[in-house]
């Protein structure tokens, strides 16, 4: 990338030891703590309480994890079940309504165009504690509480305003003029929209959907207070509840932790490049 | 449907036209998420500001009733509120220069080329994809006094004799649930300065070390002035994102010990979620919308000047 010959002395040194110097200490403050974590899961119950410490298990034992999926107070195969249902539905309806309402704030110019943009950078911002209170007696009211549906629905509160803002900005990068041709070829807007602009943003629409999938995976608060039975557990609401209950038991908890981070660890490993391409493309047009 | 409809009325100019029809599919596209927020967003807020005016604890509806201001009344003689806003203040300082720090540096490190890049990339940004409640029960283990890595180390490394109550010491708690938030949120800011370096030309780096600049120079004449508009829009989202943030702090500390830890938007959280008092957290929602939005009016203030990059 650069030319080997006139390196000055900081430039070798800054190359050389502080680089590989500063990458160790990067990895290792990122890796260690997902490692310890790791690293228990497998222990037994001996080694987890032992003192002094025991940082390596003797032998890879998997029942740590076969407690934690099969058990009875937190059920963590019925969590995941919750967990990918509630994130699937909120992705897939997300993605649905924002192209849509994206593509409308990107191509036709109505009165009041710039206050909807307002108004989406500004729900970004606002805290989830905020709806709580408020959200709470609503869905209680309507006899919501406990259902697949008030999550799903709780969920747009935060990814609907996020997608749709990243959208308009994919779909003000693809030329008008190509869809102004299939127009004048007899398509209607949405025959439009499907054959010629939904192609294009591809990537763009993909990195939102994965977006809406990872938050509502992490979602908590809703999680906790718009459910209260432990089969309507989602995964990050059933870790909690782990804590709260009883003693806590490491083992159990540390193969529930790994058990969470895998599937959007394993999503973000594949497709990092376009997540990332498209998060920070949007926040780059602030 | 109506296109066609146009070809078969015998009118000399169709009865749209077809600017008023590409309005009215407008309105029609914006519609379902219109619906979404309308009912999730808009509906809350204007009910939460109806709520702050009673006096509504879900376990004494007895007592149920309009009072007006009192709960505004009572916000302003709450001195855990006060705390509340201060300890939020130390938790955004704190928790996001570092991670601004270690995020620059991250950025820099990783846009070098070296051998097994793409995997070492991978890794370290790892931290920011995961769920909130998982990095807070990781951390939690981490600190634990008795089984916990974080004594052990620093008593084996002879830096400690006694192990410490991370979590549980008053002056420790902040500075323990700061820490996790840097893990956190150090990739964040590794990714967006990250994006901002990529964009910058080499050219110009070319051009500097034709001139004889040094790294430093060159650091301090492109790199910094090239990243400012990212540097400007990254941390002010991150500022607005942690004063918001509540899930680390509720699962490590719950606000404790004594309050040490209790931010605004947890103690919001648990006047709705433990004490069930909808009045009084419906109150401190409708104040920390206020904040939210000179927030927000701030940060349009500060970022318009600034020019996209991508």
């Amino acid at each position: 990338m650069k030319p080997r010959g006139g390196l000055d002395k900081a430039e070798r040194v800054l190359g050389g030891p502080v680089l590989w110097a500063g990458l160790a200490a990067l990895t290792v403050f990122a890796m260690a703590p997902f490692v310890w974590v790791l690293l228990a899961s497998f222990k037994t119950r001996a080694e987890l309480y032992a003192t002094p410490l025991v940082w390596l298990p003797a032998s890879l034992s998997v029942a740590n994890y076969v407690d934690a999926w099969t058990s009875k107070l937190t059920p963590f195969s019925r969590f995941f079940a919750n967990s990918l249902w509630v994130s699937s539905v909120t992705m897939v309806a997300t993605t649905a309504i924002s192209v849509l309402a994206g593509y409308a704030l990107a191509r036709f110019r109505f009165a009041g165009r710039q206050t909807v943009m307002m108004v989406f950078l500004a729900t970004q911002m606002f805290p989830a504690v905020l709806l709580i209170a408020p959200l709470l007696s609503q869905w209680h009211a309507l006899g919501l509480i406990d259902t697949y549906q008030v999550l799903i629905y709780s969920n747009f509160s935060f990814t609907v305003p996020f997608t749709v803002w990243m959208l308009v900005g994919y779909f003000e990068s693809i030329p008008r003029e190509l869809e102004e041709s299939a127009l004048m070829d007899g398509c209607g807007r949405f025959g439009a929209l499907c054959r010629v602009v939904l192609p294009l943003a591809a990537p763009g629409v993909a990195a939102t959907a994965i977006f809406a999938f990872v938050s509502s995976w992490s979602e908590l608060l809703f999680a906790i207070t718009f459910t209260s039975q432990t089969e309507m557990r989602t995964l990050s609401a059933g870790l909690l509840f782990m804590v709260g209950q009883y003693e806590i038991q490491w083992g159990q908890l540390s193969a529930g932790v790994i058990i969470s981070t895998l599937p959007v660890a394993v999503l973000f490993t594949f497709l990092q490049r376009h997540l990332i391409r498209g998060l920070t493309a949007g926040a780059l047009k602030g | 449907m109506a296109r066609e409809a146009t070809f078969a009325t015998p009118l000399a100019r169709p009865l749209l036209s077809r600017r008023a029809r590409d309005l009215l599919t407008g309105y029609c596209y914006l519609l379902p998420v219109a619906l979404a927020l309308g009912a999730t967003v808009l509906v809350p807020i204007l009910s939460a500001m109806r709520m702050s005016l009673y006096n509504n604890v879900l376990i004494k509806p007895q007592d149920y009733r309009f009072i007006a201001l009192g709960n505004y009344v009572r916000l302003i003689h709450d001195e855990v509120f006060w705390l509340s806003l201060w300890n939020s203040f130390y938790w955004v300082f704190g928790s996001v220069s570092l991670q601004f720090v270690g995020g620059f540096a991250a950025a820099l490190l990783l846009h070098q080329t070296f051998r097994g890049r793409a995997i070492v990339r991978t890794l370290t940004l790892l931290p920011w994809i995961i769920p909130g409640v998982v990095v807070a029960l990781i951390w939690e283990y981490l600190y634990q006094p008795n089984y916990g890595a974080l004594n052990d180390l620093l008593v084996r490394a002879g830096l400690m004799t006694d192990k410490v109550a991370w979590l549980s010491n008053p002056s420790l708690a902040m500075p323990a649930v700061i820490a996790t938030n840097v893990w956190r949120g150090v990739p964040f800011f590794a990714i967006m300065l990250l994006a901002g370096l990529q964009a910058i030309p080499d050219e110009l780096y070319e051009a500097a070390r034709v001139d004889g600049a040094g790294v430093l120079e060159r650091f301090w004449h492109i790199t910094l002035p090239m990243l400012r508009p990212i540097i400007v829009v990254a941390t002010a989202t991150r500022i607005i994102w942690t004063f918001n943030y509540a899930d680390l702090i509720f699962v490590m500390t719950s606000g404790g010990p004594a309050n040490a830890t209790q931010i605004t938007s947890t103690y919001t959280l648990l006047q709705a979620y433990s004490n069930l008092d909808f009045g009084y957290a419906a109150t401190l929602s409708v104040v920390l919308l206020l904040i939210m939005l000179g927030f927000t009016t701030l940060y349009l203030r500060v970022t318009r000047g600034v020019e996209p990059v991508a």
